[in-house]
């Protein structure tokens, strides 16, 4: 089977494909014949070894596969060959065939497009922030950064289903768009104004109640200046490259709260929850009340094309890598 | 009757920075009542204000201290719920004198037999620590809560509620005697930051999985040593910065360790929620009256020593709450 590989850090042109021997399931392990599978801004900067998850040379890249069960593994009762699942490989998801532990495994419904339910991986990690993490409430106000990528995107959808009044910031007219189309009710072009201006006067005299921020970097600062009191700033990732430092003078004055997730930890720490969740994403998905926006599906054999469209800020919500004619 | 009075700003360890006057006795407007007073708490702040260095400019002249205890001497015409003759305790600015017009809305009924000094001293700390770690943190039993600058007023009153409300209180502070006074109020481990390394012992003392709570009045190099230090969900509670500067922790931290990192502003929850801040205190004020709170008072000074007592809160020599007496 062919899978690709990180050999070396660096840019994803760095990835090479190779042939590799399929698979063998162990002690409640199955392997997929994978249809689909997630690659992300996260899976760009492990492989440029920029990450706070380090990943150990040689690896395959790529976030959760979906796919149909090739073979199961002993002790494994819950599921069968043909099986269509989702699930987190032991390595990346990048390969035609993905070695995955049952614990993390997810049957899907008859019919579930697999392409789809990769789209909306980034679903459960804005969920979580917005339900669990910042617990919104409607009538609340909602600022995304970066909110026209996975996460951002699947967080404008889920904020105006929550009720609350979503604010987008993004980098150019075309992902703005986009976001409004998701529902967002006020934009920001943050690569072109006054950003600290413009998010002051979005949240009005109450100040933003929540922020949802994926990207870090140099908009942290005006993001967190524009909490109002109570707000709750959750922290999901460093796409903008680097990591912000708070001082600790702005959550006291303005009684607010800088919070932090990564659904990789969620998944060591408490693992029945990060279950629950990845249930609540197929649920929805199938009820259709997400539409994941896929901008892009590749080859595998193209992954380094999808990772350069991450890298270079070109993606509208997802793009996902496909194999066996998904 | 007597009071207080500043008239100038200037150095807090003068003699004459504060005088003793007889000024005439208040009368209530509508909605206030005049306590004669038996004790005022005076605190840090007070002594910033008599520099003018704290976050407003008072009118002078001006009398300091923030709370007190005493008796009702009369009440304004629309005032209900307090008679001439009830025990109670206020919180308003100008508070060392004695006799003081108070909002009724800023004052609580006193049990019979709570003594009027301990009373006079702990409502401002402890709705500060209370506010923290019930509303902020909602701080349960069992976790364990570590608390920086342990022997101060705040912290003094966080190692006390902590320990009232079930939680493995870890009191940390720069001297032997500050950890001694931590351990009578309930710590059940000391750190000794002077000498020993906070994130290292935190670390030994949970067992590697790190604190649920801090609370960190102080700031500056106690901050980011303590906020690696915490578990998964753990609560960072940022008071204050007694220590000095406004330290700077990097986002990668709660984003590891899924914490939050919560500013605790009491004077801002007030304004905002005053119902809610009233009944913290009504709380607090039953706990007293039962024992199930213990203040620590470091110094009692009758009204006339008041400069002495001035002088030991500039030189940082008290441990816990000072309160004026005024002998009434």
């Amino acid at each position: 089977m062919r899978a690709v590989l990180c050999r070396r850090y660096g840019p994803p042109d760095s990835l090479v494909l190779e042939d590799m021997p399929s698979p063998k399931p162990g002690r409640g392990e199955v392997v997929i014949s994978m249809r689909a599978v997630g690659v992300s801004q996260a899976n760009v900067l492990i492989v440029a070894d920029n990450h706070p998850n380090k990943r150990a040379l040689p690896f395959i890249p790529g976030g959760e596969a979906a796919g149909l069960i090739k073979e199961i593994g002993e002790g494994v009762t819950a599921f069968k060959p043909g099986d269509a699942v989702i699930g987190a490989g032991k390595d990346g998801g990048c390969a035609e065939e993905v070695l995955a532990s049952v614990d993390r495994l997810y049957l899907l419904p008859e019919g579930m497009d697999f392409t789809q339910i990769v789209g909306a991986g980034s679903y459960a990690t804005s969920l979580h922030a917005l339900r669990d993490v910042a617990r919104v409430k409607p009538g609340e106000t909602v600022l995304i950064l970066g909110a026209a990528g996975g996460v951002g995107l699947a967080a404008v959808d889920l904020a105006k289903q929550m009720g609350a009044r979503v604010i987008a910031c993004a980098s150019s007219p075309e992902k703005l768009d986009l976001c409004r189309q998701y529902g967002a009710d006020e934009l920001i072009n943050y690569d072109g104004e006054d950003l600290r201006g413009a998010i002051k006067k979005a949240g009005g005299d109450k100040g933003l109640d929540v922020v949802i921020d994926p990207v870090g970097g140099k908009y942290a600062d005006p993001a967190v200046r524009g909490m109002g009191w109570g707000g709750r700033y959750v922290i999901i990732g460093f796409a903008g490259g680097f990591v912000p430092d708070l001082p600790l003078n702005l959550p006291l004055l303005k009684g607010c709260a800088v919070m932090g997730m990564s659904l990789h930890r969620l998944a060591q720490h408490d693992p029945q929850a990060a279950k629950a969740l990845r249930a609540d994403v197929i649920r929805l998905l199938a009820e259709g009340k997400i539409r994941p926006h896929i901008c892009a599906t590749y080859p595998l054999e193209h992954t380094a094309d999808a990772m350069n469209d991450l890298r270079l800020r070109k993606v509208l919500g997802k793009v996902v890598v496909v194999a066996g004619g998904a | 009757m007597r009071a207080v009075l500043c008239k100038e700003f200037g150095p807090p360890t003068s003699a004459d920075r504060v005088t003793i006057e007889d000024i005439p006795a208040p009368v209530p407007k509508p909605d206030e009542v005049v306590v004669s007073v038996k004790a005022a708490g005076i605190s840090f702040p007070d002594v910033l204000l008599l520099q003018n260095k704290y976050q407003y400019t008072p009118a002078l002249p001006f009398t300091p201290g923030s709370e007190l205890s005493g008796i009702v001497k009369s009440v304004g015409m629309e005032v209900k719920g307090y008679k001439p003759g009830d025990a109670v305790i206020g919180k308003n600015k100008g508070c060392c004198a004695e006799e003081v017009a108070v909002p009724a809305s800023k004052l609580w009924h006193l049990p019979a037999g709570v003594d009027f000094n301990a009373a006079a001293g702990f409502s401002g700390n402890y709705a500060t620590s209370y506010y923290a770690l019930r509303q902020r943190a909602n701080l349960q039993p069992g976790e364990t809560l570590l608390v920086l600058g342990a022997s101060g007023g705040v912290g003094l009153a966080a190692v006390d509620l902590g320990r009232m409300m079930g939680a493995r209180v870890i009191a940390c502070a720069s001297t032997a005697a500050k950890l001694a006074a931590c351990k009578q109020a309930g710590a059940d481990e000391l750190i000794n930051y002077e000498i020993e390394d906070i994130h290292v012992r935190a670390m030994e003392l949970t067992g590697g999985k790190g604190v649920d709570v801090i609370y960190d009045p102080v700031g500056d190099r106690f901050a980011e040593p303590a906020a690696r230090s915490m578990g998964w969900n753990g609560r960072y509670l940022i008071v204050g910065f007694a220590a000095g500067a406004i330290p700077k922790i990097s986002f990668m931290l709660p984003f590891e360790k899924r914490c939050a990192l919560m500013g605790v502003w009491s004077g801002g929850y007030t304004q905002r929620f005053p119902r809610e801040s009233y009944d913290n205190i009504t709380e607090l004020v039953a706990m007293l009256a039962v024992g199930k709170i213990r203040p620590h008072i470091s110094g009692i000074y009758p009204l006339e020593n008041i400069s002495e007592a001035f002088r030991a809160l500039a030189n940082r020599e008290v441990i816990g709450k000072v309160v004026i007496t005024t002998g009434k």
